[in-house]
């Protein structure tokens, strides 16, 4: 019993020091609402036309790739900036859907980051998914213009022209310009 | 005879670029390489066991360079592997040089040694600080392997086998297609050493993109 008590108050005083989860981000979203939806590429493709009339920036990331978890935060920003103007962010995890662990730190992390797009789960193995998207790494975005159309694929393909947010931004102006 | 193969096999090559859009010859998955190409020169580079590495003077029939990270989940389930791969190849003239390029601290060169020498990396590990490797062979991501032979030539890029393993958070190997059953590295390292062509010369190799200072 006293050993429960202890274990007890042990709880206790770390919950107290632990901040509670707020359950809104600052512009007053749910964050209960943050979820990571399990989806097939051929389901993708028609989300995607669901989106049509918007700007859609697909940022492509797994819990397993460093830069892309350093990265979100931008992704975060940028769509708290651009939401309002017809921009679309959507999240696309790549972590292996067979690998619940993984799964389960990814939906800590979009919650941890209030990640209040849509956050999916691309629901097939790495090489079909890496091949579907053609796709040789991450982090990736994909930024589709208001007709569904693929206009920039920025990738880390290319040693010598690789992407920063600097040219996220740009391509989303740029498009948001047209 | 030669005249008429070569027109027919080129003639089917267009029929296969205009109606797929893509083209017969390797580089589709690297955009600085492509099979055939030579091995650029290069200065030295610093190994995990304190000796200095000129790649150009390797003197084994064949070369192969696997690009690596230490922090990349596909890295660590490809390493045992590779490791086993280069013990099987070790009384042949093959050499395997492993790279690491980014700078991020746990895949400069300390943390190199700590990991090669905790896995039981049996082959030469070396550090490319400059980048000069990765960039003028257009490695964007680990890992991804390179086959050179005798001639120094590019004979296979891409995946080690098919079917990649993924190392999990509990240090277990996934591997995504089942036990692999096409050896494409081996394969090529094989072929090059019988003067032949690598039966898949290109692979699509996918993992963590390399970070290159802009």
């Amino acid at each position: 019993m006293r050993h429960a008590l202890r274990w007890l108050s042990l709880i206790f005083a770390f919950s107290a020091c632990t901040p509670p989860i707020p359950s809104v981000d600052d512009t007053g979203n749910d964050l209960k609402q943050v979820s990571l939806v399990p989806i097939t590429y051929i389901d993708w493709t028609d989300k995607l036309k669901s989106f049509k009339g918007k700007i859609v920036v697909v940022d492509f990331w797994a819990t397993w790739c460093s830069p892309c978890l350093e990265r979100f935060p931008k992704m975060i920003g940028f769509h708290q900036s651009y939401r309002s103007r017809g921009v679309q962010f959507v999240s696309m995890c790549l972590d292996d859907p067979s690998d619940l662990e993984a799964v389960g730190t990814a939906r800590e992390f979009l919650r941890n980051n209030r990640a209040t797009f849509h956050n999916y789960l691309i629901n097939e193995d790495a090489l079909e998914a890496f091949d579907k998207f053609d796709l040789l790494g991450i982090p990736a975005v994909f930024i589709y213009d208001r007709s569904g159309i693929l206009q920039f694929r920025l990738t880390g393909d290319d040693p010598r022209d690789q992407f920063t947010e600097a040219d996220v931004e740009r391509a989303i102006e740029g498009l948001l310009d047209r | 005879m030669r005249s008429e193969t070569f027109t027919i096999l080129t003639g089917v090559g267009i029929v296969i670029l205009l109606f797929t859009g893509q083209p017969l010859l390797a580089g589709e998955y690297n955009r600085v390489m492509s099979v055939g190409d030579p091995l650029p020169r290069f200065g030295t580079f610093p190994a995990t066991d304190n000796t200095v590495l000129s790649l150009n003077e390797v003197s084994e029939d064949v070369l192969v360079l696997a690009f690596l990270a230490n922090h990349c989940p596909w890295v660590r389930g490809a390493e045992a592997d590779l490791i086993k791969l280069a013990d099987a190849m070790k009384a042949r003239s093959v050499r395997v040089v492993g790279v690491s390029v980014n700078h991020r601290k746990e895949d400069r060169l300390p943390a190199m040694k700590e990991h090669a020498s905790e896995f039981g990396y049996n082959f030469t590990y070396v550090f490319d600080e400059s980048q000069d490797l990765g960039r003028k062979l257009g490695a964007s991501r680990t890992p991804v392997f390179f086959v050179f032979d005798s001639a120094r030539r590019l004979v296979y890029t891409g995946l080690l086998h098919n079917s990649p393993g993924q190392m999990r958070r509990n240090g277990s190997v996934h591997y995504t297609k089942g036990d692999p059953t096409e050896f494409y590295v081996k394969d090529a390292i094989e072929a090059a050493l019988d003067g032949m062509a690598a039966p898949v010369p290109e692979t699509r190799a996918h993992g963590c993109n390399i970070e290159y200072v802009r």
